[in-house]
């Protein structure tokens, strides 16, 4: 019985036999040239990172345009202390590793919020303490699990102030603390630690919804007022900056008055954390592309889902490191990126540049075979 | 080779061979058999033949049979395989017992069936040694028997893809699945001691056996067919310089050859499925193998470094050897001393009956080994006392 | 203390504070003649929210408080039942009441808000890691229930939900699995059925 679906191994053997093939009789410098064309074919067809006989990783000046920036990024870790919960602190751990063996290293590391669970000074510490081992310099990023136990007293000790902006080699970043939510809890009496909890909760409906608020939309506007709408613009934040499913907080409230200041620029890119899977949206000329967690991976909404997003497929929980994992964002010299989910036991999928500008017709990442559920 | 035919007639009846082994699930089993390859006794016969025959190697030396000895469970219980001219390999000889009921074979998997496996050792520089098929091929064409046999089992010419053919279908007679434990499942309760039961239990429950071990009547092999880095030899390998020095030296020579060579020659087999398929994820992974009949196989691991049962228990209880690539599945699991040997028992409970006197002879042995000396086990990990990563963490 | 005695004390405990805040609200109207009642109520409410949070298992509108917290499906309504019809007349076990219909969805209601409850606290599933079934599953969405009974890879066997639950509180919960008859694991699986209302059943899908 002949089967319908070719094997793996089969595959492969015949791939590679086609590979060998017309390789036979190269010397060793048309090999290295037939090899970087393969590369760079497969690069446009978004297949960067490992496919079958393609190089382990992007190695510098492959592919790469002249001013582009190079950024790891690690998220929503949820530490609780290593004597309460081991598993989580590995993750970041390992996180850790993958950044620190990237060569060459990237020019900043990001981390995406929710470094606490609890927002306990010992989970913020232990989480600190941690990330200072990485080589290249970090920039932080405030998520919600890290607020609202002390409304941020203990982050700004240790990270400085949750909004702040800066330019390298020509773009402009931007990290928002856009997880602000109207006060729920005076009113309830509830203890600091009973409205850490509440917010803790993803789907706890007594939470208000998250926002950039009034007060931090001025600071913006401000701080892009001298930057004319030409400048490549890359904006961090914690909350998706666009309204996804209200239920679970995948949500920013003001949303679209976040976007209108945003959308006089030719390209702006929004690296969100929070939503712990892969996602790709596109709002006009806004690409938003969400991080992976090295703590756990969310399901997807039930509705909401943006139509660009090619969903991960469902995790295995039996390896609590399944759909989790941190990864890469790549900066042209227009600001838009190609953004890189750094699976664990998983091949990476890359989400290019040419994805979100053809609005999902060219570089389609690979789809999974399984529903994600 | 007499003295391992004599044993093989002992354990499987000529009689029996096109038939679906007993008690196994016709579909099933049917799902496993090539359709250019029906068993039949003219296959089974030609395939025992060229098992057991030394011609197949370049100095006469080598045979199947040699690695995978039918008095040794089938395989050579020796860390690593020797081959010709006394050279070792890099990796332990899996057993050819029910390795007809694997879905890809070599530790790589790097062969999508047994009939293509079979053949492969024959061309392979350290182990058998022939240049290529066509030479191997043609020595044994040289025995007008076989060329005989081989018009009467395919109706064709001797060519080098019917002798991995005709020796899979021999292979696909060597099914031992009646072990204590299978009874046990189809309901004998006395079949496994209360240990074992409890083994069975653990296996199931906290020691998370079963997640890439699953076994039950449709699959009694014990293996869930796919590729895992559980870190055997993390502890003495760099994986990432690994994996860019296996990039760098097929870019230097890239032939299949090559390819071969390095996947079982040198320090690159250590890549394990990656060399395959080249995806990150594959890096240093090997596949599950499969537990039936564990006990009279050792030693164990893709590289032989695990001697008993118990090393191997020691080895998970504590969360394998942390590396970048482990899979997440692997964590420290807090086994006592009790809960493992309630595993190994159960674990030695899945041998064959008509193996009975070796299971024991093993058990013993490595039961005494065990109680010498045990190099893997480490409490502090296992028990989560100490974290793996702890002395990064300078509090 | 079993469920019908914590109901129990809970209606008692609840009158008793009721009467203790109208003694309080009427003694304070009469003392003090030109006050309105809105102080007199804040006060009283304030008092009974402290005592709430010294006393919550005392509290009787707990369901309240999880649902508020926690989206929860109703039941089916059954509310046709009441229609009547010419065969309910004079059919003696065919004849039912608003207030038995009532009863029947407070009841149903009180399992799957408990297993909610469960769900979404660590404490109560065992956990030693602090790891809630809200971390993965939030509305306990993944959960697919209606996929039962089917061949659990995790657990190289068939199972039913009860089992995959049980997985769950063993392994990434870390806690120790629930005997078959725990109410915990009835609460659970009442709780996760009822999020899955109206979808399929679809036995065996992976």
């Amino acid at each position: 019985m002949r089967p319908k679906h070719k094997s793996v191994e089969t595959r492969y053997m015949e791939e590679r036999q086609e590979f060998f093939h017309s390789l036979k009789g190269l010397d060793r410098r048309s090999f290295m040239k037939v090899s970087a064309a393969a590369f760079g074919a497969a690069a446009t067809r978004g297949l960067v990172p490992p496919t079958s006989f393609q190089p382990v990783r992007l190695s510098a000046g492959q592919g790469a345009s002249a001013a582009e920036i190079h950024i790891a990024y690690i998220s929503d870790s949820h530490l609780y202390e290593k004597d309460v919960n081991d598993r989580f602190v590995r993750s970041l751990l390992r996180a850790v590793d993958d950044v620190n063996q990237l060569d060459p290293q990237p020019d900043f590391v990001l981390y995406g919020g929710d470094l606490a669970q609890l927002g306990q000074s010992k989970e913020l510490d232990l989480g600190a303490q941690i990330l200072k081992e990485l080589k290249a310099p970090v920039r932080m990023m405030v998520g919600e699990h890290d607020w609202y136990l002390d409304l941020g007293e203990k982050w700004k000790s240790l990270f400085g102030q949750p909004t702040y902006s800066w330019d390298h080699k020509g773009v402009h970043f931007v990290t928002l603390l856009s997880v602000v939510e109207k006060d729920f809890w005076t009113a309830r009496g509830m203890s600091p630690m009973e409205r850490m909890k509440t917010v803790a909760g993803l789907d706890n409906g007594v939470q208000s919804p998250f926002t950039v608020g009034a007060e931090q939309r001025r600071w913006l506007e401000n701080d892009l007022a001298r930057y004319s709408d030409d400048t490549p613009l890359v904006v961090f934040s914690h909350s998706p900056l666009y309204k996804l499913y209200k239920f679970w907080n995948f949500w920013t409230d003001d949303a679209e008055e976040v976007q209108a200041i945003l959308r006089r620029f030719r390209n702006t890119v929004v690296i969100h954390g929070h939503t712990h899977q892969m996602l790709t949206n596109r709002i006009g000329n806004i690409h938003f592309h969400g991080m992976l967690a090295t703590s756990w991976p969310w399901p997807y909404a039930p509705e909401g889902i943006p139509a660009l997003t090619i969903q991960m497929s469902r995790p295995d929980p039996f390896n609590p490191q399944d759909g989790c994992g941190d990864g890469e964002v790549r900066v042209h010299s227009d600001g838009l990126v190609d953004k890189i989910y750094n699976f664990w036991n998983r091949n990476p999928v890359t989400v290019a540049r040419e994805y979100t500008v053809s609005w999902g017709k060219e570089s389609v990442p690979a789809r999974p075979n399984r529903p994600s559920y | 080779m007499d003295y391992q035919l004599k044993e093989l007639e002992k354990l499987v009846r000529d009689a029996d061979v096109a038939e679906v082994p007993v008690g196994f699930d016709p579909v099933v089993w049917q799902a496993f058999v090539p359709g250019d390859n029906a068993t039949t006794p003219e296959r089974v016969a030609l395939g025992k033949k060229l098992y057991f025959d030394e011609r197949l190697s370049k100095d006469g030396t080598v045979s199947c049979a040699t690695c995978h000895d039918v008095t040794r469970a089938f395989t050579d219980q020796r860390k690593v395989s020797e081959g010709i001219r006394g050279q070792l390999g890099r990796r332990n000889a899996p057993t050819t017992m029910n390795a007809a009921l694997l879905q890809t074979l070599f530790l790589d998997g790097r062969s999508p069936s047994l009939d293509h496996q079979a053949r492969m050792p024959i061309t392979n520089p350290i182990e058998m040694g022939f240049p290529d098929g066509e030479s191997a091929a043609k020595e044994i064409a040289r025995d007008s028997e076989y060329q005989k046999m081989f018009r009467a089992a395919y109706g064709r010419d001797l060519n080098y893809e019917d002798i991995g053919r005709a020796i899979g279908a021999f292979e696909r007679t060597l099914v031992f699945i009646d072990s204590p434990f299978r009874r046990f499942l189809l309901g004998d309760g006395d079949a496994v001691s209360a240990e074992a039961q409890q083994g069975f239990r653990l296996f199931n429950e906290k020691a998370r056996c079963v997640s890439c071990h699953p076994m039950n009547l449709s699959n009694p092999l014990g293996t869930d067919n796919r590729f895992h880095n559980i870190g055997v030899s993390a502890r003495t390998q760099n994986f990432e310089l690994l994996a860019k020095n296996a990039l760098a030296a097929l870019a230097q020579e890239p032939s299949e050859q090559k390819l071969e060579e390095l996947a079982i020659g040198t320090d690159l087999s250590e890549l394990g499925r990656f060399m395959i398929t080249k995806n990150r994820s594959d890096i240093g992974s090997f596949r599950t193998s499969l537990i039936l009949n564990i006990g009279i196989t050792p030693p164990y691991m893709h590289d032989g470094t695990l001697e008993t049962l118990w090393d191997v228990m020691d080895h998970y209880n504590k969360g394998g050897e942390a590396n970048p690539y482990l899979d997440g599945g692997i964590e420290a699991l807090a086994l006592t001393e009790e809960e493992i040997d309630q595993v190994v028992a159960f674990l030695f409970a899945l041998t064959d009956d008509r193996f009975r006197s070796e299971n024991q002879r093993q058990m013993e042995r490595q039961r005494a080994q065990a109680a010498e000396k045990r190099p893997f086990r480490d409490d502090d990990l296992a028990f989560r006392r100490k974290l793996v990563f702890e002395e990064r963490i300078k509090k | 203390m079993s469920r019908g005695m914590r109901l129990a004390s809970t209606w008692a405990a609840s009158f008793a504070v009721a009467t203790l805040l109208s003694g309080t609200g009427s003694g304070e109207q009469e003392k003090k003649e030109g006050q309105e009642k809105p102080e007199g109520k804040a006060l009283a409410d304030s008092i009974l929210s402290q005592w709430k949070r010294k006393n919550p298992e005392r509290v009787s509108d707990w369901m309240a408080e999880e649902k508020e917290r926690h989206t929860i499906q109703p039941p089916a309504d059954n509310s046709d039942l009441l229609k009547g019809g010419e065969q309910s007349i004079g059919n003696v076990y065919g004849q039912y009441t608003e207030k038995d219909v009532l009863m029947w969805a407070r009841e149903t209601e009180k399992l799957v808000v408990e297993g909610s409850r469960i769900f979404h606290d660590a404490g109560a599933l065992g956990s030693t890691v602090s790891v809630s079934c809200d971390m993965c599953h939030p509305h306990a969405a993944n959960t697919h229930p209606e996929t039962y009974p089917k061949f659990q890879v995790q657990m190289g066997r068939v199972a039913l939900l009860r089992d995959m639950i049980n997985w769950c509180v063993e392994q990434p919960v870390r806690g120790t699995r629930f005997e078959p008859d725990d109410e915990r694991m009835r609460a659970l699986e009442a709780y996760i059925y009822a999020q899955r209302r109206g979808k399929n059943l679809d036995y065996g899908k992976h």
